[in-house]
């Protein structure tokens, strides 16, 4: 176990991820230089999907300590590494926030969007940095009380931490649907300060979660195939993993058909400018490209049993999910960014895999500070021995 | 093969049953004469039934002008009903088949009533639209198929009539999902050898069913398949119900957040009604150790899941009208709050949000008098939520000198009470002739939890 511990990627990998995240600095700058407005708007992006990476993470172990799910313990610690992004992306939100707030009209067009009553009280920047303050808070405090609350039982053992996360999970959830519905209302929906829809919360996390079962199922396969996960992570736990991004990538369909077809069966001028502006000339195709890719694919290849327990099909469709989820982030924010103007992304693509390498370089870093499963975890038995 | 449990992992079934025991715990009910309560509860339900024929009978032959409906308010009881009772049937499901594929054992107790209740409900929703028409001999035009009507087609973009597609499908095929989980159960009473009517039916509806492993085999996949194909179709079902009234321009019923909302009321709802008949069936027909109370407690839990979803929707639209800047959103849910429905509106808050927090704690939920308040609570809750939805929104429109009230006439009432009158009567009827818990599968989680050699399952 003492020689897992040490697991370090392969040469191969090491340059690759050293060439990301050269390729994200560099982007950054050069963006910075020649168009700042989509800098700032790529480091927004990439941030954001770092702490939903984050909370994806936390979610997914505060889901399966609610509902008692035994299966998933072996591979817990991957969902808890995935989580020691979020304060990276805390601190690029942040960022964005605090020194480019011009990235949102309603900071400095006040009067040219008529904000009055609730609106202008609600958009308004002191209580909108405090309202981030509140829920980067209550994120990061819970991600690591559980995380904590999870390494200490491999030291003693005591069923009585596993009691502990199952309280603490519970909490956790209603405060976590609160408050991520809030910050996409904050965050993105106030982008276009006229547009409403109240499925975004919704929709937002629909993307968090099969975007995030995505990136555990790429990474439960690298651990497995590379060796620290080898005797933990079976056929069973993927095909359980690839149930869910079936599922999820569904609901995420479900999501985003629930709002476009309302919105377009309304036809109401305040609603139907958010669609209008996602559809005109070059983003059509990749409106449709993004139903596809988050769904279409996923949903055909992962519907059969064999390719959710084959893990090269199986990391191949996780990969297109990802693809996807940025491409979703994309469609949401860019157009903001550059009042409807399409250009070759090649900012958001490098910033985001630079973002990429990130995530793995603090996904091993956190990984490797425990051991790989929880060892003393009362339901590991089970989770090894999980049968589907 | 061998499962290995946790040290957490108990029993689901209690009283260390054998196999035996099983099928004897759950026919008895049904082999033996109905008691007095039954026959009170029966007479009961089914003399609510006919007040409700008769007040059906009555609106037909006189017209729908026999409700309170005026020009304003277009829809009121006919829809909440429909609504409430649509609502009720998703927990049957959620139970049979969503939690079926996430291979959660404990609901083999509770799966078959649960289902048998979906039908029930079903069948009373249907009745509501029907009526609702207006001219129910002609409900079968709402069907597409070339006709000599002129050839005249209905509206394929109106959620109405999506409505009586996803509906009439969800009804199909939940019978179909329950009547091939009762195939195996109905082999069982079929082989008792207690000769009668009972057990010719069995035999002729068990479809010869042998008990090989081949036979288990196909019965697994095809049970599986239906699964998976009523999972999107009840989603699809409340989804539609949602549109009826969200595809309209609507301040109050225009919300994007409508379909998962109504999903989770609906699943919320329906799981109130699954805990209040349970409650009673363990009790009346001797079946605590099937239906224990960590059944209840985890059926507690799912309403605290579904139940914090839709406080969560109802928050959204309510920070969302104002965050809208829209005046007329704004004015629909300040009406509701505090208008001339506002009793209805904080009935409906506190039954759904405020009293099932009470769930959280392990006393309450362990305390079967508390929950069976609770879910009769929830029930009354989500039926005034749709009243509210529905009523609030249309009694003050865009033109003030349009504003109207809605009260109930006798005749709506009635038509409510005798909805719940078929809905008793069904459900009476079927724990008299159906095993209400599927032996089948019981069977298969006897084990479950059990040390090697304890018990002999």
């Amino acid at each position: 176990m003492n020689q897992e511990l040490h697991f370090t990627p392969s040469p191969r990998t090491r340059l690759l991820l050293r060439l990301l995240a050269g390729v994200g600095v560099l982007s950054l700058l050069a963006g910075a230089a020649l168009a700042p407005e989509r800098a700032w708007g790529s480091l927004f992006m990439a941030s954001y999907a770092l702490v939903c990476l984050g909370l994806s993470g936390t979610f997914f172990i505060a889901l399966t300590y609610a509902c008692g799910a035994s299966w998933a313990v072996a591979l817990r610690r991957i969902p808890e590494a995935m989580s020691a992004v979020m304060p990276f992306g805390a601190v690029g939100v942040a960022a964005v926030l605090l020194f480019r707030p011009s990235l949102y009209p309603w900071t400095h067009e006040a009067a040219a969007h008529e904000l009055s009553g609730f609106k202008a009280a609600w958009l308004n920047w002191p209580f909108f940095l405090a309202r981030a303050a509140v829920y980067f808070a209550v994120w990061l405090l819970f991600t690591r009380l559980i995380v904590r609350t999870s390494r200490a039982q491999d030291r003693d053992g005591d069923p009585a931490h596993t009691f502990r996360n199952t309280k603490l999970s519970v909490a956790f959830l209603p405060l976590f649907a609160v408050t991520f519905s809030m910050a996409s209302v904050d965050w993105i929906m106030s982008l276009e300060p006229e547009w409403y829809s109240t499925i975004f919360g919704v929709y937002t996390f629909s993307g968090l979660f099969s975007s995030g079962l995505a990136v555990i199922i790429l990474l439960a396969i690298w651990m497995r195939r590379t060796g620290p996960l080898r005797d933990f992570v079976t056929e069973e736990h993927l095909h359980d993993l690839g149930k869910l991004l079936f599922a999820f990538a569904t609901f995420w369909m479900y999501i985003w058909f629930s709002q476009y077809m309302l919105i377009w069966y309304a036809n109401m001028t305040e609603e139907t400018v958010h669609f209008i502006a996602r559809q005109r000339s070059f983003w059509l195709p990749l409106l449709v490209l993004n139903v596809i890719l988050n769904w279409g694919i996923p949903f055909l290849a992962l519907l059969p049993k064999f390719t959710k327990r084959t893990p090269s099909t199986l990391a191949k469709v996780a990969a297109v999910v990802i693809a996807g989820r940025w491409l979703d982030l994309y469609m949401m924010v860019q157009p903001t960014v550059t009042a409807g103007a399409i250009t070759f992304p090649w900012i958001e693509l490098g910033v985001m895999a630079g973002a990429g390498a990130l995530v793995v370089v603090v996904f091993l870093r956190a990984f490797r500070q425990a051991p790989e499963t929880p060892v003393r975890d009362p339901y590991l038995t089970e989770s090894l021995h999980y049968h589907n | 093969m061998a499962r290995v449990y946790s040290v957490f992992a108990r029993p689901l079934i209690q009283g260390d049953k054998r196999l035996a025991q099983v099928t004897e715990d759950v026919c008895r009910p049904m082999e033996r004469r109905p008691g007095p309560w039954w026959w009170a509860a029966f007479t009961a339900s089914s003399a609510l039934l006919l007040l409700g024929m008769s007040a059906i009978t009555y609106q037909i032959a006189t017209g729908v002008g026999t409700w309170g409906l005026n020009t304003t308010v277009g829809w009121a009881f006919d829809i909440t009903n429909f609504v409430f009772w649509i609502g009720i049937g998703h927990a049957g499901t959620l139970i049979s088949a969503i939690l079926y594929l996430f291979r959660q054992r404990w609901r083999t107790s509770v799966n078959r009533s649960a289902e048998a209740m979906t039908l029930f409900a079903v069948m009373c929703a249907g009745l509501f639209p029907v009526i609702h028409m207006g001219r129910p001999w002609l409900a079968y035009w709402i069907f597409p198929y070339p006709n000599t009507r002129g050839s005249l087609w209905i509206n394929f973009r109106s959620p109405l009539a999506w409505d009586a597609f996803a509906i009439s499908t969800y009804f199909i095929i939940s019978a179909l999902f329950w009547y091939v989980g009762l195939i195996p159960d109905l082999a069982t009473i079929r082989d008792r050898g207690k000769p009668g009517f009972r057990q010719r039916l069995a035999a002729l509806f068990s479809l010869g069913w042998d008990g090989s492993y081949r036979t288990w085999n196909r019965y697994e996949m095809a049970y599986l398949l239906l699964a998976g194909l009523a999972t999107p179709l009840v989603v699809s079902v409340h989804t539609i119900v949602s549109w009826d009234f969200a595809v309209a321009v609507i301040p109050g019923w225009h919300a994007t957040i409508f379909p998962p909302y109504f999903v989770a009321g609906a699943i919320f709802s329906g799981l109130a009604m699954v805990l209040t008949l349970m409650i009673i069936a363990r009790k009346t027909m001797g079946l605590e150790d099937y239906i224990t109370v960590r059944h209840i407690e985890r059926l507690c839990k799912l309403i605290i899941a579904t139940g914090g979803m839709v406080g969560l929707a109802y928050l959204t639209e309510f920070f969302m009208a104002q965050y809208s800047g829209n005046r007329y959103e704004q004015f629909v849910f300040l009406n509701r709050a505090m208008g001339p429905f506002a009793w209805a509106y904080w009935t409906m808050v506190s039954c759904n949000v405020l009293a099932p927090q009470l769930l959280w704690f392990r006393k309450i939920r362990t305390n079967l008098a508390v929950v069976f308040l609770l879910s009769l609570l929830i029930n009354v809750g989500m039926w005034f939520e749709r009243f509210v939805i529905i009523v609030t929104s249309l009694h003050r429109d865009y033109l003030p000198s349009s504003w109207a009230g809605y009260s109930p006439t006798v005749i709506e009432v009635a038509t409510l009470l005798g909805s719940f009158g078929l809905f008793f009567t069904m459900f009476l009827l079927f724990c008299r002739v159906l095993p209400v818990i599927a032996m089948g599968e019981v069977k298969g989680v006897l084990s479950y939890g059990r040390k090697h050699g304890e018990g002999h399952p």
